[in-house]
């Protein structure tokens, strides 16, 4: 039950991301006497503190999410695979060197690395997946390091090194295919927190800028009217808290599905 | 021991749920303030809470005329004033307040060393001789008619001065208020001299938080910066009282005059007729502002009363575009920077909009307090939206609108160089009398109004909750805090 529930909420936010931008909706249109008003046919949340229809705010701030996280995951899972790999695989100095500024950077708060950039980088949707981006590689970096280290002394492995292939190709042929498992989970939980982290740089106003919509810059404008209008704080808290919940869900299944010793 | 137990989990749980009981009064702030030294005090809270704890020699009257606080005038030449104290008053140490504490205090703020940043609104100081215990000479390099209204500073006692005391932390004033503690910077407690009242300064910067505290009796009183959302939320849950005063802070749409697109009149007449400032008060203001069309009201001396203003017209704005040059598929585009309060996010959205729909892109760059006003200070904007807080005296059209006032000279943020507005401004200053003073700010303010370096939006009303229980607050203008000195609780 749960499992269907969490894909059906994927999928469903998934749809809204890819689809909202052909649906009929108006989420920047300020209706200036509509401000606060409850819900009415047409908009099923209400409105908000500039008279917009809020379930048109949510649909357009799934996009941003969504957007957001694939990008972000993209390049993460990508720059963190190549330098991990690369660094486990050719060891030395080279992997000392790497591995300290993976050190660093864990060491370092990553929500608080991410504002910092997205404050000197100024405000906007493309600097929040830059600063998300630098932050985010590491985990990766960290995980296909860890997984190459073990791999790489394979028999496999080491027959290919003795028939002369390259580097490079070891890499991409033998080694790269074998950690893809626990890189796609570790891709669902990176969902999850980038997301979150979205959220929060929204919310402190480093996000999407007005009138785009965020639901964390939705969350932010609901907190000043909680007491006369919770549902502009409860609409997109709620669905941020359910999409991450489902996110996270589904990360744990893959993970069960993919361990072979679990199954 | 299981009782004892019992006992201290039933007294932590009292403890959280109790309210606390006070005494005194409780006000709240949105911010709180930075120095309770008038000689550096710019910020609003700051400026309030040292009108509270210091007496000065000159006050404003409703009019924005000068009119004597603790000192009358005399005007013996153009550069040549003589002030009388009109009263004796004593410092919150017991000792006498005199005119040699007077000239102390300016030649404190006119000493460069001291870095004061009100040095240079008087500048024109050349000397001051003191007469006797209760009379003062102030000689000036030029003619100055505004001269006994930039007298405003809290007067300090000279032997602290002399002595370098912290007035910054542990003020020694004369006002009604004495300081009594400041131990963190979100609360500050003042003791009322005539009944030895106390009052409690807190900083309760989210209005939501502020309003949950009046709800729960755990502030007593509180003045602005609430939406007015919240506002009717208060007064229909709670048995509060409110009342609204027009204010005169003034708020506006500045543009950089060197930029190629907002630089053009055309465009900056665009904007102007694009703007439904009305719907905006009605619905956003909760009709707690009133339209205006200078930075000086129209009933200020200097005001001007013929200035018709720009009426929402989306045909006029598409013209002014058109012949500007723009068309609907060569659509202007401007950046416009606001800072990152919510209220002004929200405002600036509401721009944003109106100008699409006339045909003007406009990009919304938000950012915190600090880097938004460096970058205005520094001309890296294309328009920005601000306000002018507590401004009684027309020299702000020099400082703001003067060739000569670019900064850092001054606050000619725009960049704004007409020789025509430097006139008027050149002409008032050298007016003989105050009557011809206001009738070249008048035609400097039609002048502005009709090439707008600014847009001028609206002035935000005052607004006060209190209490059932508390009486005998009278709102100001300019939203000081003066009226606690009369403020009393029912029995």
């Amino acid at each position: 039950m749960l499992k269907f529930f969490s894909i059906g909420i994927i999928v469903l936010w998934a749809l809204l991301a890819l689809t909202g931008s052909l649906l009929p909706l108006h989420p920047n249109e300020i209706e200036l006497n509509k401000i606060l008003a409850p819900p009415e046919p047409g908009a099923w949340l209400g409105y908000d503190d500039l008279g917009r229809p809020v379930l048109d705010r949510l649909i357009m701030g799934a996009q941003t999410s969504f957007l957001v996280a694939l990008w972000v995951v993209s390049l993460s899972l990508v720059v963190g695979t190549m330098v991990g790999t690369f660094s486990a695989y050719t060891g030395g100095w080279v992997d000392h060197f790497i591995v300290r500024i993976i050190d660093i950077l864990l060491a370092f708060p990553g929500i608080l690395l991410a504002i910092a950039l997205a404050g000197i980088l100024g405000p906007g949707i493309d600097n929040v997946i830059i600063a998300l981006s630098v932050v985010g590689w590491v985990g990766f970096a960290r995980l296909s390091r860890a997984q190459v280290l073990s791999l790489k002394h394979r028999e496999h492995v080491q027959a290919a090194v003795a028939l002369g292939v390259g580097r490079f190709k070891i890499i991409r042929v033998h080694l790269i295919p074998l950690i893809t498992a626990p890189l796609i989970v570790e891709s669902t939980f990176a969902v999850a927190g980038v997301i979150i982290s979205e959220a929060g740089l929204s919310y402190l106003g480093l996000g999407v800028q007005p009138p785009e919509a965020s639901w964390g810059s939705m969350i932010r404008d609901g907190t000043r009217y909680m007491l006369v209008a919770p549902h502009m704080v409860i609409a997109p808290g709620l669905v941020l808290m359910m999409i991450v919940l489902s996110v996270n869900l589904m990360g744990d299944r893959a993970r069960d599905w993919l361990d072979v010793r679990s199954r | 021991m299981k009782s004892v137990w019992v006992f201290l989990v039933l007294a932590l749980l009292l403890g959280c749920t109790q309210k606390t009981e006070h005494s005194g009064f409780r006000f709240g702030l949105a911010s709180a303030p930075i120095t309770l030294d008038p000689r550096f005090a710019t910020d609003a809270t700051s400026t309030r809470m040292n009108r509270l704890l210091y007496q000065r020699l000159v006050e404003f009257d409703v009019d924005m005329q000068p009119i004597p606080g603790i000192a009358t005038w005399q005007r013996l030449t153009d550069q040549h004033y003589r002030f009388f104290l009109n009263r004796n008053a004593l410092f919150h140490n017991q000792q006498t307040l005199t005119m040699a504490d007077v000239k102390a205090t300016y030649e404190s703020v006119l000493d460069p060393k001291i870095g004061s940043p009100h040095r240079a609104s008087l500048s024109m100081i050349t000397s001051m001789t003191i007469m006797d215990e209760k009379t003062l000479d102030f000689h000036l390099h030029h003619k100055d008619l505004m001269f006994p209204g930039r007298l405003l500073l809290g007067i300090l006692p000279k032997e602290q001065l002399l002595n370098e005391h912290v007035f910054n932390r542990q003020p020694i004033g004369s006002g009604s208020f004495q300081f009594k503690a400041w131990p963190e910077s979100g609360k500050l407690l003042l003791e009322r001299r005539r009944d030895g009242a106390l009052f409690e300064f807190l900083k309760v910067k989210d209005p939501t938080v502020r309003v949950l505290k009046m709800m729960r009796r755990e502030l007593d009183m509180i003045q602005n910066d609430l939406q007015p959302e919240l506002v009717a939320y208060l007064l229909e849950k709670e048995k509060l009282q409110v009342s609204t005063i027009g204010g005169t802070r003034f708020s506006y749409l500045g543009f950089n005059i060197e930029d190629p697109v907002v630089g053009q009149e055309k465009v900056r007449k665009a904007i102007a007729y694009a703007l439904d400032r009305e719907t905006i008060i009605k619905y956003v203001f909760g009709g707690a502002a009133t339209l205006a069309n200078a930075i000086l009201k129209p009933d200020h001396w200097a005001g001007a009363s013929n200035i018709p203003g720009y009426i929402y017209d989306p045909a006029a704005a598409r013209r002014f575009l058109q012949d500007a040059g723009y068309s609907s598929t060569n659509r202007p585009s401007v950046e416009y920077k606001t800072s990152s309060d919510p209220f002004r996010i929200r405002l600036a959205t509401i721009v944003q909009q109106q100008l699409a729909e006339v045909g003007i892109d406009v990009i919304l760059k938000t950012y915190d307090w600090g880097t938004f006003y460096g970058d205005i200070k520094a001309g890296r904007f294309q328009m920005f939206s601000l306000s002018w807080v507590g401004i009684k005296n027309p020299d702000i059209f020099r400082y703001a609108f003067h060739s000569a006032s670019i900064p850092p000279a001054g606050a000619n943020r725009g960049r704004f160089d007409d020789q025509q507005a430097d006139q008027f401004i050149d002409l008032a200053d050298q007016a003989s009398t105050q009557k011809e003073q206001a009738e070249y700010y008048a035609r400097l303010q039609y002048y502005l109004w009709q090439h707008l370096p600014y847009i001028p939006l609206w002035y935000e009303d005052n607004v006060f909750i209190s209490q059932p229980d508390i009486k005998g607050y009278t709102l100001a203008q300019d939203g000081n805090y003066d009226g606690l000195e009369q403020v009393y609780r029912l029995n």
